[in-house]
């Protein structure tokens, strides 16, 4: 390596420098206290764990994401967390064992060997809650209200929610009865809403009319509200939709009540995270490029590989990207400049100093002026004073 | 006042006249002369559609990335740059080819492993590992026809519009790989977050190419 790249980062790996950092951590404890407040316990998963309860149940495109080393101990393979849900759905199936229904949370930063894009970090900072042991639909939409309370806690402003329902394509899919490479392509196409495409695959594998035209329209399934009451009507003979559309429509109609001013898009074939996710999907796009900083969903059957099949659904939040999208920051607290000077004894100066750290002073004891600083401390007319620093 | 859609269109008359005789048909009319212009981006007769020129492959990044909103590109581009981030709804039916696999017409005997020039390297590799042949793909960046003549290459896979090019060249088109035609390409989360802005210029081009 030549001396001049010594500096250099690995692609998607970035520093955090003092300002950002600081806007960061405020933003992590302030969702952290918000979870807490909606009794989501907080826990703190390993960095490392066996590949196999980092995997199970998650599908292929965590296992292309996580980085694997062997553990010289056992002579097992490890992974480095790509995400904390797996962790946490096991601490909830094993490690706690509780009857009733369990709340956690959880933040730290996850490892991607691949990043989501071009941009993407490959070193995610996740804050995230999930709420185990409640199948029913009041349970995602305390999740959804969360992320959109949690996201108005740090002062997020132009939120859209997308909602939607993995389970319906997978039902439909079910109904189809084809091998597992068909499935793939239509689910390709589905997710590429690359319609035309799709009916041509569709009347190839010459699937049932009913069923192949309610697949053409599915990816067509997308925006306000009234789309649901179209579906209703579309999927009038599939009670199994019905009930999920119904399940959507309820928690729509809660979500409004409860957030008045929030923009709602559906799309019933979002899917995101199809491989583990068994229900409602959803995401939070804020600020002027619509970033997708907060993503979630029901995922019922993580737990039973831990040997506990359990209702859960949660959500994260990417915190280096919501950093970005949040301008707001954090007001610098008074910094005062305090070098060792004359005139009194140092147990008084250090109790002014105590003093003015109590008070949210920030004061530091070696620096030059003017710097940063709002104050210099002087001992002047025999007490302790704060000299206002000129900037220029 | 919100922010304007953006259209990323693919640049050099072949395909831009298509693409600007489609738009005309839904109305919409850039306010000034592209072909003789050297600007890159153009505003139209509406008020919340620009248009931006790109080459065929930054449409498809420029759309992943959400700079703009919507896209007109190949298929053969989409296939080749492979990456998510955009939906795919419209096959706008123009600019329709075909890439196919050529080599020469008297090639004679060739070894088991070949070697293949092309630009569309990803499609070139999926397509011969699909065929289950193990092959050495050469990127070239124009003149495919030269790679057999000249020995650098066993075949190419290139885009095939009438064949002509490949005739003049001694070459013979062997093996079709995919239809090429122009299509919409759409933002993922434009979509999700400027749904009612986004869908009646969709809906449009959908009557229009129908």
């Amino acid at each position: 390596m030549d001396i001049v790249d010594r500096w250099l980062l690995p692609d998607g790996i970035e520093d955090i420098l003092p300002e950002e950092a600081r806007k960061l951590e405020l933003m992590r404890r302030k969702l952290l206290d918000q979870f807490d407040s909606w009794g989501y316990e907080y826990v703190i998963p390993p960095m490392v764990e066996f590949l196999d309860s980092l995997l199970t149940g998650t599908g292929h495109d965590l296992d292309l994401k996580t980085f694997k080393v062997t553990d010289l101990v056992s002579g097992r393979m490890m992974g480095i967390r790509a995400d904390m849900t797996p962790q946490v759905a096991r601490m909830d199936a094993h490690s706690l064992n509780r009857p009733g229904p369990v709340r956690l949370c959880y933040s730290g930063t996850a490892l991607h060997s691949q990043a989501d894009n071009m941009l993407a970090s490959r070193t995610p900072i996740k804050v995230g809650a999930e709420l185990f042991g409640d199948t029913g639909p009041g349970g995602d939409l305390e999740i959804v209200s969360l992320m959109i309370e949690s996201l108005r806690a740090v002062q997020v402003e132009a939120i859209n929610i997308e909602l939607g329902d993995v389970s319906i394509f997978r039902y439909l899919i079910e109904l189809t009865d084809l091998d597992q490479r068909s499935q793939d392509v239509l689910f390709g196409l589905v997710q590429r809403k690359a319609m035309a495409e799709l009916a041509t695959v569709l009347s190839d594998l010459e699937l049932e009319p009913g069923l192949a035209s309610m697949l053409v329209a599915l990816p067509g399934l997308c925006g306000d509200e009234s789309v649901l009451e179209k579906s209703r009507q579309m999927f009038t003979d599939h009670p199994q939709i019905l009930a999920r559309l119904d399940n959507l429509i309820w928690i729509t109609q809660a979500l409004r009540e409860r957030f008045a001013d929030i923009e709602f898009y559906y799309d019933l074939s979002e899917l995101r995270g199809y491989n583990y996710h068994t229900g409602i999907v959803f995401a939070a796009y804020v600020g002027k490029s619509g970033a997708a900083v907060a993503k979630g969903g029901r995922y019922d059957h993580v737990g039973e590989v831990f040997g506990r099949a359990r209702g859960a659904t949660g959500f994260d939040i990417q915190l280096n990207q919501l950093a970005r999208e949040v301008g707001v920051m954090p007001i610098a607290p008074m910094r005062v400049l305090a070098t060792p000077n004359e005139g009194a004894t140092e147990a008084s100066r250090w109790q002014f100093i105590r003093s003015l750290r109590e008070q949210g002073y920030t004061v530091v004891e070696s620096g030059e002026l003017p710097g940063s600083f709002d104050f210099e401390l002087v001992f002047q007319d025999t007490e302790w004073q704060l000299r206002p620093v000129d900037p220029s | 006042m919100k922010e304007q859609i953006t259209l990323a269109l693919t640049k050099g008359s072949r395909a831009l006249v298509p693409s600007l005789s489609l738009l005309a048909d839904i109305g919409v009319e850039p306010l000034e002369d592209i072909s003789s212009s050297r600007k890159l981006v153009f505003p139209t007769n509406q008020e919340n559609l620009r248009l931006m020129i790109l080459r065929g492959m930054d449409v498809a990044t420029y759309v992943e990335h959400g700079i703009a909103d919507l896209g007109m590109a190949g298929n053969d581009v989409l296939l080749e740059h492979g990456g998510g981030g955009y939906y795919e709804p419209l096959d706008l039916g123009i600019l329709k080819c075909q890439v196919m696999v050529a080599g020469l017409a008297d090639e004679g005997v060739l070894p088991p492993r070949l070697r293949i020039a092309t630009k569309f390297v990803n499609i070139a590799k999926r397509y011969y590992a699909e065929k289950g042949a193990q092959v050495d793909i050469i990127k070239l960046y124009g003149a495919m026809e030269l790679a057999p003549v000249t020995g650098l290459a066993h075949r190419i896979v290139d885009i095939v519009e009438t064949g002509d090019t490949l005739k003049a060249n001694g070459l013979v088109p062997m093996d079709f790989i995919v239809d090429i035609s122009t299509r919409l390409i759409v933002n993922k989360i434009s979509l999700k977050t400027r749904f009612a802005e986004l869908q009646p210029l969709i809906e449009a081009l959908e009557k229009a190419t129908s």
